[in-house]
């Protein structure tokens, strides 16, 4: 059986595994004993992906199956700081799984998105958590946390997804929040009118989200990024998504 | 002539009948689908088949039981009593039941014809949907009418039927108490298994495990759908068929009790109005289509509008051709505009195309004590056009009636209840289309057809939803003037047996009567709730038991054992029926053996009034708070994941069991309470403590 590697975002970890990425994202949303439930993030790393820091060799070798012949889960290799240690060129693609384990797959896009145009609202997925509001596009959000930070914060590494804001990127204050189903969208007004009457760029939301990524509000897909290289994965549009991923995206919109 | 039209009436039965059975067979002309498809319906069929099975062996032993007891009851000649000699007709006694075991098979073989078909034509009208709407609609919409033009067609052939042989309508009110016996079942029951599976469903497959609807992994996804057949299929079917059944009884024993030579022509009057209602509804039916860009709701409501104008047509011709009172027709007519008026006025209050479900939408974002306080506050108001359009009903069927000095004012308005269900066929076709597209939504969900197949029948459900809520609007508006209808029928039954009855305030034991009544829905409700909620207990249990037990069948490796949940809901439903249909038939008898004729005429008067209240109030904030949750699904202040759907969810499961278990049973337990009034009315005149 063919050994995969895989790199989880919730929580981060590198882990090896006998199971596919659809089987992976199963069993980790859901468990065998199916007694939990909870998204998952993570990606396929390239199987020749080797590094001083994680013990990858090791870990392959435990991951064989069990004595029914059943593959092996998932061997954990590492739980901390793995996103900053594995670099861009080994991750291959990005796989989102719902809460009760329906799992899309996502390419890496060949060029970044523009900046666009209005406030943007960030959910970090990792090193940390956070929701955060920005008068930065994507690119520059990631250089402003990453690479050339104007405060006395920096991330080695960061992943985080863009979610929409709709009429409250333009107009926080009156714009319609539609079908925006961010907890406290007061609170998120506030925030975003500070970033348009303060000197700001960015704003904390909230530190801690209780409630998962909300995929159906995700804008243009997931960004990670170290100290060298920023990747794009676009989520493909609603329509798309209806029309060709149809069990992933009823059981994310639920 | 009054012969030729009972003898009519039993030829346009069977008309309707065979139209049924017509329409039957071109539903299962038409394609089944997929093998997957195919299978998935079987689950459905098979679940219904077990449920009806295990309802129709109590019915028949209730049958058996309650026919014995009538048979001996009514084989004395009730009115001797009290001179020193009763002659005993054992003859009477055993038509009594006859009559009874009639009323009873008739619904239930309607009933069996309307599930038989809706749970073949489920998979199909889900299949046709992909081809095109009008083809997904008209297969549903084929397919209730079966129920509909089944249930009148059966109705009309047993009453005109049973005149026909003894033109006794007394002997009539037993196939009503037969055909309320069966609805008390059917109602209470379907209502009970259909929310049981549906909360069940919902609460680890939503809530815990996090699975969308109709995933075929959860394994209580059968037994609701089941639900949705036995609830609203064949449930409201056995409603309005005691309802239509009951009204038309009661003007019966209305005109019958008038004196004077057109008293066998009054008396056979509102045959003839269901006798017209039938070839209204054959006609109005083939008016319901659905254009290229139609909207399946629209189609619904015109065919409603263009069987009441072909009625309204048939009703002045009837009036002027057969010189009866003018009364009559003003009576029957009041009756037909203030159904459908009340049908439409419930769809204010339950669409989220107007105020109070947008308003409980908008105010569920704060959490869902808000939104149970307004969708709570939005039923109570829905009350008031219902109530206006009984009260304006009553006052005018009654003074045009007493006008006339032709009819009895309490006529009027027995003929005006018959004026509402006239069109049942017609109504009960709309209902019984509701349940199959949900059906067919669900089918097409778990047999993984493509998504614009689920969209389409989305729409078909939604117009489906609309119809359901227009219907229980409709039916509890009717259930009322019938129940009034019968509460005057009662009272002259007693009167006819040399017992004045007096219903007054003043009398403190009609003022225990009235409580005694007016406790009645409130406690039937709360007991056909509680079982649900302990029955929705047990079936979590075997789903948690099931998920646990299997892993594979999260992971859509295995399917769930589908027939388990479908068993504990029809065993969980039938066992639950003993303490409300104890209330339903004892308590009546037990006050009027007890209190007396006056204290039961209070009862049923009390029952009456919290009975219609309750019911409009329960099925109005539950299809409220149902639309409320669907509304924030369109993405509506945050939509799905949002905190107002999160307090929409709690409403919605809150609603469930109001609008689909207590809300509609109550019409047949104010029925129920009626018919037994009446049909002991005789002897509770003979026998009581005070």
């Amino acid at each position: 059986m063919t050994v995969h590697l895989y790199l989880s975002l919730i929580p981060e970890a590198l882990i090896a595994s006998m199971l596919s990425p659809e089987e992976f994202g199963a069993y980790y949303a859901v468990g065998t004993q199916k007694k939990s439930r909870g998204q998952a993030l993570f990606f396929e790393v390239d199987p020749k992906f080797r590094s001083d820091f994680f013990n990858v060799e090791e870990g392959i070798k435990r991951c064989v199956p069990h004595e029914d012949g059943s593959p092996k889960a998932s061997i954990y290799i590492s739980v901390y700081r793995v996103l900053e240690n594995v670099p861009m060129n080994a991750l291959q693609k990005l796989y989102l799984t719902t809460q009760d384990g329906r799992t899309l797959g996502l390419d890496k896009s060949k060029s970044l998105p523009g900046n666009g145009t209005g406030l943007h609202l960030y959910r970090e997925v990792a090193p940390v958590t956070p929701l955060v509001v920005s008068s930065f596009g994507p690119k520059d959000f990631y250089e402003l946390i990453v690479k050339e930070p104007t405060s006395l914060i920096k991330l080695p590494s960061v992943c985080f997804a863009e979610l929409r804001l709709d009429e409250l990127a333009e107009d926080p204050r009156n714009g319609e929040a539609g079908d925006l189903p961010y907890k406290n969208i007061e609170h998120l007004r506030s925030c975003l009118t500070d970033l348009q009457t303060k000197t700001v760029m960015t704003k904390m939301v909230d530190r801690t989200p209780t409630s998962g990524i909300p995929f159906r509000t995700i804008k243009n897909g997931f960004f990670v990024g170290n100290q060298k290289k920023l990747l794009h994965y676009p989520l493909p549009s609603e329509k798309e998504l209806v029309e060709k991923y149809y069990p992933w995206w009823r059981s994310a919109t639920m | 002539m009054e012969d030729q039209w009972l003898i009519i009436g039993i030829v346009s039965g069977v008309i309707s009948v065979a139209a049924a059975v017509y329409y039957y067979f071109w539903v299962m002309r038409q394609d089944a689908g997929s093998e997957k498809a195919q299978e998935v319906a079987s689950w459905i069929r098979e679940g219904a088949a077990s449920y009806l099975k295990k309802l129709y062996t109590a019915l028949t032993l209730v049958s058996v039981v309650m026919g014995f007891i009538i048979a001996i009851v009514f084989s004395f000649d009730l009115t001797m009593l009290g001179t020193g000699s009763v002659d005993i007709e054992p003859t009477r006694g055993v038509i009594m039941a006859l009559s009874f075991v009639a009323g009873a098979v008739s619904s239930a073989i309607a009933g069996y014809m309307g599930m038989a078909i809706a749970v073949q034509a489920n998979v199909r009208s889900a299949v046709a949907v992909r081809d095109t709407l009008n083809k997904g609609f008209k297969v549903a919409f084929y397919a209730g009418s079966v129920m509909g033009l089944a249930m009148v067609g059966l109705a009309v052939i047993g009453m005109c039927g049973i005149f026909y042989l003894t033109g006794d309508p007394e002997i009539v009110l037993g196939f009503s108490f037969g055909a309320s016996a069966l609805a008390l079942l059917a109602k209470a029951g379907g209502g009970i298994y259909t929310k049981t599976a549906d909360i069940a469903a919902d609460l680890v497959g939503k809530v815990e495990v996090g699975i969308p609807e109709d995933d075929p992994r959860n394994p209580a996804v059968v037994a609701d759908n089941v639900g949705d057949n036995v609830g609203d299929v064949a449930g409201m079917g056995a409603d309005i068929f005691d309802s239509y059944v009951a009204s038309t009884v009661a003007a019966m024993l209305l005109g019958a009790a008038m004196t004077g030579p057109d008293t066998l022509k009054y008396t056979v009057f509102p045959l003839i109005l269901c006798i017209l209602g039938i070839f209204a509804s054959l006609i109005g039916i083939q008016f319901v289509r659905v254009g290229k860009n139609g909207k399946p709701g629209k189609a619904l409501n015109m065919g409603t509008i263009i069987t009441c104008v072909i009625f309204g047509f048939f009703i002045i011709a009837l009036v002027f051709l057969g010189g009866y009172d003018l009364s009559t027709l003003w009576s029957t007519l009041v009756g037909l505009i203030v159904g459908v008026i009340v049908g439409f006025t419930t769809e204010y209050f339950t669409s989220e195309e107007y105020k109070p479900v947008k308003e409980t939408a908008r105010v569920s974002g704060s959490g869902a004590a808000i939104t149970i306080i307004m969708g709570f506050s939005y039923g109570l108001l829905s009350i008031l056009p219902s109530i206006v359009g009984i009260v304006v009903a009553t006052m005018v069927s009654f003074y045009v009636s007493e006008a006339s000095g032709v009819v009895s004012g309490i006529y009027g308005i027995g003929v005006s209840a018959v004026g509402m269900l006239s069109i049942s066929g017609m109504i009960v076709s709309s209902d019984a289309y509701g349940p199959i597209v949900d059906n067919a939504r669900g089918i097409a969900e778990m047999a993984g057809m493509e998504h614009s197949v689920v969209e389409k029948a989305d729409v078909l459900d939604s117009a489906g939803n609309t119809a359901k809520a227009i219907t229980k609007g409709f039916s509890i508006s009717a259930a009322a003037l019938t129940v009034l209808a019968l509460f005057a029928a009662y009272s002259e039954i007693i009167e006819a047996r040399g017992v004045s009855v007096e219903i007054s305030l003043r009398n403190p034991l009609v003022v225990a009567g009235v409580f005694l009544g007016a406790m009645a829905p409130p406690i039937f409700s709360a007991l056909t709730m509680l079982s649900v909620t302990n029955n929705a207990f047990d079936m979590i249990e075997e789903i948690r038991k099931q998920f646990r037990e299997e892993p594979g069948i999260l992971a859509g490796k295995v399917l769930p054992d589908y027939k388990t949940c479908v068993a504990l809901a029809a065993q969980g439903a039938l066992t639950s029926l003993v303490g409300p249909a104890f209330l339903a038939v004892g308590l009546p008898l037990l006050v009027g053996f007890v209190l007396g004729a006056d204290a039961l005429g209070g009862f049923l008067g009390g029952a009456i009034f919290t009975g219609v209240i309750f019911a409009l109030l329960m099925s109005n904030a539950g299809g409220l708070w149902d639309n409320a949750k669907k509304y924030i699904e369109t993405g509506q202040f945050g939509g799905v994941g949002s905190e107002a759907h999160k307090a929409g969810v709690v409403g919605d499961t809150v609603g469930d069991p109001f609008k689909d278990t207590a809300g509609p049973s109550l019409n047949t337990l104010i029925t129920v309470m009626s018919l037994v009034s009446s049909l002991f009315a005789p002897v509770i005149a003979a026998f009581h403590i005070f």
